[in-house]
């Protein structure tokens, strides 16, 4: 951890709401000097940190900024999942910058976050709209020993930890539709688009593309996502600290891709069945120049949606765009 | 015969250590063969699969259904699909596709996406050369183990 995580961790973990500099000093092995200095680097950060001759450095406000730092001491311990973290302040897109990462060799469980993307984007090249300071948008790199087929099954995860994450940090009942955008209230708030690079018969890397929109006002969407997409500040009624929202979604990811590595997915499909909202609807399937209509049914072990079609046959759909009848 | 009865197939192979299936009907005839150190099992069709969704006329007389794998020229290689997955030739329905016939591939080249539940999977040539057959249509369904391409090595 870098000093100043560990500054972080230790103002946020003091018991009497303080800490002296001279604890500081011995806890991270510099001088109350440095100490000084990297407490003043914190504040010109946004982090408003107090120094009362009593009770020493308390740290009485955050900004709500994404620092890799921060990020850092918040997150402690995984397994996998954000042992390296990277913010950037602007990029393309995070999944690009982590598909160079990739191709460089990096180990797994490296997470590049950006604080807004220029080329942010969804599903077969879909822009996806990325305010500065206002989301989450960011990537994780995995190396799973898995077959490519079986690749799925991150999504899967990868949409129950979001689940729990904002249902944990803000309260709110989000509903998972086939197979992992996350909706409130009928309306997106958040879509995870992950990248595959593999052989035949192995994965060299999979990309775990998320944006989340967090802080966004209604009117800071743009006009024709309106109605059809919403943010947890529009949905719990008031702003969240990106930071710890981010940090509780890397804990759960780290939490399930653990359970999929360990061929537990069944578990982690359970749940994700258990808010997918999408079963027992009528919905509408388009692949290509392709419409399927029909009922919704169940999963198959595989997460694949299985719809009873209007001519009575029952489809198994591994892709598409799903939209829900009214 | 659909894509749980394959599985149910397949499991069987695994569980009982078989190598090789072969099941040949009026117009249907499927071949698996598994690899002895456990891997995974190798799809072959003598007809082009729509299994994951209902068989469209197109697709009968897709390519596919014209070039049947034992008609391979032997100096061609195909590019195969490892996935299940839907087939796209264009990274967006807006942008050109990544190879048309006649396109110059390196190893590194990407020829097209499949996609299976929002994993979008990037498929490479794998090899140099020229591509001299696309053989499934943009947006269609394929199999593991299908092929989609040939391409003639440089």
């Amino acid at each position: 951890m870098t000093t100043d995580a560990q500054i972080l961790s230790a103002l946020r973990s003091a018991e009497n709401g303080g800490v002296s500099g001279a604890e500081l000093a011995q806890q991270i092995g510099i001088s109350r000097a440095a100490v000084w200095a990297r407490i003043e680097e914190l504040r010109q950060l946004g982090f408003e940190i107090e120094a009362s001759p009593h009770l020493g450095y308390r740290l009485l406000d955050e900004p709500d900024l994404l620092l890799a730092d921060d990020l850092l001491a918040r997150l402690g311990r995984t397994k996998v999942i954000g042992r390296d973290i990277r913010v950037f302040a602007k990029t393309s897109s995070t999944n690009d910058v982590i598909e160079k990462l990739a191709r460089d060799g990096v180990k797994e469980g490296v997470v590049v976050f950006a604080e807004s993307q220029t080329k942010g984007r969804g599903r077969l090249g879909r822009q996806w709209v990325s305010p500065a300071r206002k989301g989450l948008w960011f990537s994780v790199l995995l190396r799973p020993d898995l077959r490519p087929q079986e690749t799925t099954q991150l999504t899967v995860a990868a949409a129950t930890a979001l689940w729990r994450a904002i249902h944990e940090q803000t309260g709110l009942q989000p509903e998972i539709k086939w197979p992992n955008d996350i909706l409130i209230r009928g309306r997106k708030t958040a879509g995870i688009l992950t990248e595959l690079s593999a052989e035949l018969d192995h994965v060299k890397y999979v990309i775990l593309g998320l944006g989340l929109d967090v802080n966004m006002t209604a009117n800071e969407f743009p006009a024709d996502l309106r109605k059809t997409a919403t943010s947890l500040r529009i949905e719990s009624g008031k702003p969240v600290l990106r930071a710890e929202l981010a940090t509780a979604i890397l804990r759960e990811l780290d939490r399930d891709y653990a359970r999929v590595c360990a061929g537990r997915f069944a578990a982690v499909a359970d749940e994700w069945e258990e808010h997918c909202t999408t079963l027992g609807r009528s919905v509408s399937i388009h692949v290509g120049d392709r419409r399927i209509r029909g009922h919704a049914e169940s999963l198959d072990e595989d997460g694949a949606l299985l719809v009873r079609t209007e001519h009575g046959h029952l489809e198994r759909i591994i892709g598409g765009d799903v939209t829900l009848d009214k | 015969m659909d894509i749980k009865d394959i599985k149910a197939i397949i499991d069987l192979m695994k569980k009982n250590s078989v190598s090789e299936f072969e099941l040949e009907r009026q117009d249907f005839k499927i071949k698996l063969k598994r690899g002895g150190n456990g891997s995974s099992p190798q799809v072959q069709y003598d007809e082009p699969p729509a299994l994951a969704y209902l068989p469209t006329p197109q697709a009968l007389t897709a390519p596919a259904a014209t070039a049947p794998l034992a008609a391979v020229a032997s100096n061609e290689l195909e590019v195969k699909s490892p996935m299940i997955g839907t087939f796209y030739r264009a990274p967006s329905p807006e942008s050109a596709s990544y190879v048309e016939v006649g396109s110059e591939v390196n190893p590194d080249t990407v020829v097209c996406i499949i996609e299976a539940m929002k994993v979008m999977n990037e498929i490479k040539a794998e090899v140099k050369g020229v591509v001299t057959q696309v053989l499934v249509e943009n947006a269609k369904p394929v199999e593991f183990g299908q092929p989609l391409f040939k391409v003639r090595p440089a």
